[in-house]
């Protein structure tokens, strides 16, 4: 009995059992043997069953889903030529959440993120970080609802992983691909797409890709969809987003598939045109009827527009046919809880456990669920649970900040004190913590500490409403009435709506006037 | 007993308006629910740090082979 396995076989058997590393090395022995490290000699299939084969598994190594990703880097947003009017009309773009407001909870109870939008209840690579109206602001990094991720550093991402790919293999490259031939790859149908998605993926060479891409859609003249929509993705990387929109077209006349639907639905997102992506997404749904991911697409849009209750609807239609999916269940279950329901909450997020789900996200939202729905022995092991399953600083934090409110609900200031310092401990930019530290201090009569802590705050998230108005009205009780009515100004700019603004602000222009 | 009977005496008044004055508190920042991760991002998040950890072991590989040498 042969003890050996063919290495091919086993690398194949690797492949299928996800276990890419080992196959990778596997294949790179087989290759070693072979005097061709560089192109596979086409009289060797096996030689090149490897090299292909190697480069599958490393190309699954990095991949991530192309329709999931969609990072704005600083320059993207700053220097965005593409969107088609630069002061939109109400309800037609993207920038602008806060002019579609219909039926949603305001900030009063739902916090809202640097770029005024509700937090939603799904984080996404795309998620959008929010179009920062000024440079400044732009820079400044934004922790603070966390969807607002610093916007700084995500406009290397793309970059490093493919340095890290390079820097994992100490030979330098796998494929050196300034010297490939690629007019020769273009003509192997079957070898050039493996070989796309590595460049694609694996090395993050745009450029190369499209090149490959465009020979070999020229060589199945132009009738293999497959190629188009290549295209049509290294265009959108590129930032080519017209270019990108009529590959996509094409590629959908030939063939319609939900994946090019969803990338071209990805395209107007970026041109800001989400009306036109609605629209796209309902002619998907005639072809596609009841297809989840163009379902959820819909109520992404809803959400983002700060259409908070057609995008539960959505959502409840995409559970209708998949019962099991996160980012549904999630967003129904966040809109319940600030629209006062915490029991509803509560089992939408215990389904989300049943599922598997455990992490320290998901339990501090238990443990908050719980706190609000009167369940309160649970509310403490979640808790704890949460806190146990933190993986960074921030989650720690905001799980801090969260039993601070559950010991403000309980009365035991103390206790409020000591997690929101926590808080703060764990995440120094935590302006939330900040501001209910503040309150705090101010219930115990200490009004400078409470000041500067409302003024730390307030430099922290000049989108929230809460610190510009708490720091107007200690100065309206310490009489100091300028700064009062500039905070106020502030606040309402936030918040037009809050009523105990404008109530503070018509009492100083009363006092104003009279002097 | 008697004496606080006689310190505090209620007032209910029997006709008129009742007013009430609107103190205006300091408001809480409210609690805030933590969005889930989706995959695609967890596994970016991952890779990030994996690349992050590489370069850092490999400079720190660096260095010390710069110490042998000098």
């Amino acid at each position: 009995m042969g003890s050996e396995m063919e290495p091919l076989l086993l690398a194949w058997s690797y492949f299928r059992r996800r276990k890419f590393q080992l196959c990778a090395d596997l294949c790179s022995q087989m290759l070693e043997k072979s005097p061709y490290d560089q192109e596979p000699d086409p009289d060797l299939p096996m030689i090149q069953a490897a090299w292909i084969l190697k480069a599958r598994a490393l190309t699954e190594m990095v991949y991530v889903d192309e329709i999931d990703v969609g990072q704005e880097g600083i320059a993207e947003i700053m220097l965005d030529e593409n969107a088609i009017a630069q002061v939109p009309r109400p309800g037609t773009s993207l920038k602008l959440p806060g002019t579609n407001q219909t039926g949603g909870p305001s900030p009063a109870v739902r916090p809202i993120t640097q770029a005024g939008r509700p937090i939603t209840g799904f984080l996404r690579p795309s998620t959008q970080s929010g179009r920062p109206g000024t440079m400044e602001q732009a820079i400044r990094t934004p922790r603070t609802a966390y969807t607002a991720r610093p916007v700084t550093s995500t406009s290397g991402r793309f970059v490093r992983l493919g340095t890290a790919s390079m820097l994992t293999s100490p030979d330098g490259p796998f494929i050196n691909l300034s010297r490939l031939n690629l007019t020769k790859y273009a003509q192997k149908p079957k070898l050039a797409k493996a070989l796309f998605e590595y460049i694609f993926h694996h090395e993050n060479d745009v450029k190369t890709a499209l090149d490959l891409a465009a020979l070999s859609t020229e060589y199945s003249q132009y009738k293999d969809w497959w190629w188009k929509v290549q295209i049509g993705k290294c265009y959108y990387r590129l930032g080519m987003y017209r270019e990108a929109e009529k590959q996509f077209k094409s590629a959908l006349k030939q063939q319609e598939m939900v994946d090019t639907f969803l990338y071209l639905a990805k395209v107007y997102i970026s041109l800001d045109q989400p009306v036109t992506a609605l629209n796209l997404f309902k002619q998907g749904l005639d072809k596609f009827p009841g297809e989840v991911s163009l379902l959820c697409g819909i109520a992404r849009i809803h959400e983002e527009m700060n259409n908070i209750s057609s995008a539960a609807e959505y959502y409840k239609e995409v559970l209708k046919q998949d019962n099991t999916h996160v980012e549904a269940i999630a967003c129904i279950g966040s809109n319940h809880f600030y629209s006062d329901q915490p029991e509803i909450a509560l089992r939408f997020y215990r389904r989300l456990l049943q599922m598997g789900v455990y992490n320290c996200q998901l339990f501090n939202n238990l443990g908050l669920c719980c706190f609000y729905a009167q369940q309160y022995d649970m509310t403490l092991t979640s808790f704890e649970r949460a806190l146990a399953l933190a993986e960074n600083e921030e989650e720690t934090a905001d799980v801090w900040y969260n039993l601070g409110h559950v010991a403000v609900g309980i009365g035991d200031t103390n206790l409020a004190h000591q997690c929101f310092r926590l808080a703060l401990v764990n995440n120094n930019n935590h302006a939330e913590a900040y501001n209910n530290l503040a309150v705090l201090e101010m219930r115990k009569g200490h009004v400078e500490q409470a000041r500067a802590l409302l003024q730390t705050a307030s430099s922290l998230a000049p989108h929230m409403y809460e610190p510009h108005f708490n720091f107007a009205t200690i100065s309206d009780k310490i009489g100091d009435l300028q700064r009062s009515y500039i905070a106020a100004k502030k606040s309402e700019a936030a918040f037009p709506d809050h009523v105990d603004t404008q109530h503070l602000i018509t009492q100083l222009k009363q006092h104003f006037a009279m002097l | 007993m008697a004496e606080v009977k006689s310190m505090f005496r209620e007032v209910l008044p029997k006709q008129g308006q009742l007013s009430v004055e609107d103190i205006t508190t300091m408001v809480l920042c409210k609690p805030k629910l933590l969005p889930l991760k989706s995959l695609t991002l967890e596994k970016l998040e991952k890779m990030q740090q994996a690349a992050q950890d590489t370069i850092r072991q490999q400079e720190m590989a660096e260095k010390e082979h710069h110490q042998v040498t000098h």
